[in-house]
């Protein structure tokens, strides 16, 4: 069973705050995704087989470069930027 | 008060001079203005597909090979989750459990061997700069291949420390898989450190210094932290175990997070990445691809061309200039000799390690070897062996457009008969300690008719003629 320390701990490595009222909520939901995952455990399979379930190696791409993008397209989405960088604002 | 040992163990940053980057088709080139080298795998947009560059896989198999690592046939990639604004995924595709190469070691010239943990693969993230509180990001770099050696606690000093890392950078360029420039972050290291007291078999609480980015900072911080710790454990206190950050301004370090907090890493296996396998004629054909191994070259140097070992050692360090050595020294009776010319003048003209790495030499080793087979055939005498090589340094040029036909020539018998009568003449003093038993008397004759000849005279011969005249 999934505590509500686990969750404040998971919560906080993923820089994310919860408020208390939250807690049991969250605490259920994971909680329910954990007993999912569970089922999945329960099934008797060689653990190699899930090592390479795609049945997929070496999937390779060659070394050679192609241009990169234009940095108007690279910075479209950021919220903030300054001289060609993103720029990231100090959290208050 | 009682003797400390240091304990040690290093996890370096090697990144692969590989044209693109790991997972995308950007280019790996240093520098560029800021976020133009990106696109959006690099800058980890949602929805796009990483894709393994082969030759990252390559790299990483050779500087396993280089380091007798084991070479893992069945590796896979995982995700390390942190959150930190180089990391756009907030997350950093490594390996955790299958790494590419386990189990290897790098020998030390006391002949004591560092353990290799592991080496594995993964990408570099990208930049900060810290500017009024906020942080502006580049990711030029994010995405650049890494290999990450982590060896075994096994460095007892600092000397070791600086050796191994300077094996490991010798080794890498050697084996052409990174330029491991520490000034461009191409090569640098996180020093894992602790202390003990001598004898004992414990490990104490370690601390680790992060991102040691040239070898004096290395060796600054780890005299800065060994002390710190030792004086902690003096006054009956304890180490924290955290990670430290060096400060070149103070030459101190200082304590950043705890690990309890940083650790918590979350790995799992990347589901965007296939499975690595690395097939028995894969490895053979890598192996193939290997150069000779630095110290076996090392060895055969010092036993095959008679090199006294300084010379050796120096000449191996970068593999250009072992290459040029042994094109140069190809059917000469006399390798010091051309190992004494790169030593002397073609060193004295590359002043820094990157000049040597690169070695740019007006002189082919054609002709080098030309020059010193002039010397096996008599036909050239040591002391115009510099001035000639410093003419052709110059210029160019081969030796045969500064040496004349007179300087060829030699000395005849007749003439150096009567030389070194002349100079015997001249040495009345050095002729009678001679007959009195001071053999050392006839060296000063000897200068003399040397330098009357310039240096043309062969030195055996006109001893032999001197020890006749000046006996009586």
């Amino acid at each position: 069973m999934v505590t509500h320390e686990e969750i404040l701990k998971i919560a906080n490595l993923a820089k994310l705050s919860v408020a208390p009222e939250e807690l049991d909520g969250l605490t259920k939901d994971m909680n329910e995704i954990i007993g999912f995952a569970d089922t999945i455990s329960a099934a008797t399979a060689d653990a190699s087989d899930f090592d390479n379930i795609n049945g997929l190696s070496n999937v390779f791409r060659e070394d050679t470069v192609v241009p990169s993008f234009d940095r108007e397209e690279i910075l479209k989405n950021a919220e903030s930027r300054e001289d060609g960088y993103f720029l990231v604002r100090r959290r208050r | 008060m009682k003797d400390w040992e240091l304990v040690c163990g290093l996890e370096t940053h090697v990144e692969l001079s590989t044209k693109t980057k790991i997972f995308c088709s950007c280019t790996t080139e240093f520098g560029g203005e800021p976020n133009t080298h990106c696109c959006p795998v690099c800058i980890g947009l949602p929805g796009t597909l990483p894709k393994l560059n082969r030759a990252v896989v390559e790299y990483a198999v050779m500087a396993g090979l280089a380091t007798h690592c084991e070479i893992n046939p069945n590796a896979k990639m995982d995700r390390k989750n942190y959150v930190y604004p180089d990391l756009p995924k907030a997350y950093q595709i490594s390996e955790y459990d299958q790494p590419l190469c386990q189990k290897g070691y790098v020998e030390l010239s006391n002949g004591r061997k560092i353990r290799l943990t592991r080496i594995h693969i993964e990408e570099d993230a990208g930049k900060l700069v810290h500017e009024r509180g906020n942080t502006l990001v580049d990711y030029n770099r994010g995405g650049v291949p890494l290999i990450e050696i982590v060896s075994e606690p096994d460095i007892r000093s600092i000397d070791e420390a600086v050796e191994y890392l300077e094996k490991l950078q010798m080794i890498m360029r050697y084996i052409g898989v990174s330029d491991c420039k520490m000034q461009e972050g191409s090569l640098r290291c996180d020093v894992n450190i602790s202390v003990r007291p001598k004898g004992s078999d414990k490990l104490g609480t370690r601390t680790e210094i992060k991102n040691m980015n040239s070898f004096s900072h290395m060796t600054k911080a780890m005299e800065y932290e060994t002390e710190r710790q030792i004086d902690l454990l003096e006054s009956g206190e304890e180490i924290v175990q955290e990670t430290r950050r060096y400060d070149e301004g103070t030459g101190c370090t200082e304590g950043m997070r705890g690990k309890e907090d940083a650790n918590d890493y979350r790995y799992f296996r990347d589901p965007d990445l296939v499975a690595i396998r690395v097939s028995p004629e894969k490895l053979a054909e890598l192996k193939a691809r290997m150069p000779e191994d630095p110290q076996a070259r090392f060895s055969r140097f010092v036993k095959d061309f008679g090199l006294p070992e300084a010379d050796a050692r120096l000449l191996i360090e970068h593999r250009r200039i072992a290459d040029y050595f042994e094109a140069a020294a190809k059917g000469t009776k006399n390798p010091r000799a051309v190992a004494n010319c790169i030593t002397g003048s073609i060193f004295a003209r590359l002043a820094t390690d990157a000049e040597k790495e690169e070695f740019r030499v007006t002189v082919s080793p054609e002709n080098l070897n030309a020059l010193v087979k002039l010397l096996d055939e008599g036909k050239l005498r040591m002391n115009l062996l510099k001035s000639t090589l410093e003419k052709m340094l110059d210029t160019g040029k081969p030796a045969s457009e500064f040496l004349s036909e007179k300087d060829l020539a030699g000395v005849g018998a007749d003439d150096l008969r009567k030389i070194c009568e002349q100079a015997a003449a001249d040495n009345p003093n050095a002729v009678k300690d001679y007959r009195a038993g001071k053999e050392k008397a006839l060296k000063a004759v000897l200068g003399a008719v040397m330098k009357a000849t310039r240096g043309r005279a062969n030195p055996q011969e006109a001893e032999a003629i001197l020890s006749e005249i000046m006996a009586g």
